[in-house]
């Protein structure tokens, strides 16, 4: 079920201040991969403070890196269910975890971070992990 | 740290790894945990030798990406816990003992027209040919005619019993495939499963119970014989 609308807002905000689109609708999350040019990364945001906690200001921080991809994309676990299942489905062999990442470059996933490996760790330390895969990929 | 609930232990709110006396492995979110019991939600199970993964495979494997959850709540004995641990860390292990671990002797030259992916990971080959899958790919090439251009395409496609299968095939290079060049024939890669293959070593092995190439990937499970050993 999900959470009322005014508790979330502000973890949605916290996103879409940094300048990451989210996207609501599964339409939208099509749109949005149907660009295969350069690289794109989707978050799946989440209410969970014990790890969206630390993956919010984590994926703001690594955008402030000098590669980076090209388009930034949310989408919100348990809230906008159409839009994270369709997300989940370029993904569709790894399972599901909320917070996430993924990363794509030219539509093929090339990083994911799972949840477990943002629970418990710092912003600086999942932001160093995001960084690391742009440099790689971006 | 990471929880705000503080009526809860300190593991709330992890994954974490659930280790037992018996043949049985938990993976689970921790909702809390005391003296008598641990409690999981989202979380899976294995035992040991289970579709062929012993537990350390099956954790192996988690800590890559994840477990399908299959139960919501699990509560377990506290009397059967040998130890609890975070799944984060067991990935952060694996990687730092992967990276530790000595170059293979074929070391394969990554070509210069490789993709920037590839070019990224610097000395260190995407995945590795053993001297005998070397000679056993370019005796199945030659036999099929050796056509120009005709390498080795190693994949991943999602289904088989541990979640994934291997798809190894002859064919020649796609655009953006990543290029792992050996003396005799290249390797391709399309990038997608450069994810899940990173670190593999294939190995063709001759054996009583008959000959294959035999996968060995850090980042999966390589005792299931659905997907892992391909007969040829």
């Amino acid at each position: 079920m999900p959470y009322p609308e005014a508790l979330v807002a502000p973890m949605r905000a916290e996103l879409t201040s940094a300048g990451i689109t989210e996207l609501k609708t599964a339409v939208e999350v099509d749109k949005f991969m149907a660009d295969k040019s350069g690289t794109a990364m989707i978050i799946v945001n989440s209410v969970c403070g014990c790890a969206a906690g630390g993956a919010r200001p984590g994926v703001k921080l690594s955008l402030q890196h000098g590669k980076k991809p090209v388009r930034v994309a949310t989408v919100f676990a348990g809230q906008d269910t159409e839009a994270v299942a369709k997300a989940r489905s370029y993904f569709a062999d790894i399972p599901p975890s909320s917070p996430c990442v993924a990363l794509f470059k030219e539509g093929e996933l090339v990083h994911f971070t799972p949840r477990h490996m943002i629970e418990g760790r710092d912003p600086k330390s999942i932001a160093a992990e995001l960084v690391k895969a742009f440099d790689e990929n971006c | 740290m990471g929880t705000f609930h503080d009526n809860k232990s300190a593991l709330h709110g992890i994954t974490v790894v659930v280790d037992t006396k018996g043949p049985k492995v938990y993976v689970g979110r921790c909702d809390d945990e005391d003296q008598e019991k641990v409690i999981l939600v989202d979380a899976d199970i294995h035992e040991d030798g289970a579709n062929g993964k012993s537990k350390a495979d099956y954790v192996k494997r988690a800590a890559k990406f994840g477990v399908w959850k299959k139960y919501d709540h699990l509560v377990i004995p506290r009397g059967d816990v040998t130890s609890i641990t975070r799944l984060g860390d067991v990935h952060e292990i694996a990687v730092k003992a992967e990276a530790a671990k000595p170059a293979p002797v074929a070391v394969p030259v990554v070509e210069a027209a490789a993709s920037k992916a590839a070019a990224a990971l610097g000395d260190k080959p995407i995945v590795s040919l053993t001297e005998n899958a070397q000679v056993e790919v370019k005796r199945l090439i030659v036999e099929q005619g050796d056509k120009p251009g005709v390498g080795l395409r190693l994949g991943v496609k999602g289904g088989g019993c541990s979640g994934f299968s291997y798809k190894l095939e002859f064919d020649v290079k796609k655009d953006g495939d990543v290029v792992v060049a050996y003396p005799q024939f290249n390797v391709y890669l399309d990038r997608k499963s450069t994810v899940y293959l990173r670190g593999i070593s294939l190995d063709f092995q001759k054996g009583l119970s008959g000959k294959g190439f035999v996968f060995s990937n850090p980042n999966a499970t390589n005792t299931c014989g659905c997907g892992e050993s391909f007969s040829v």
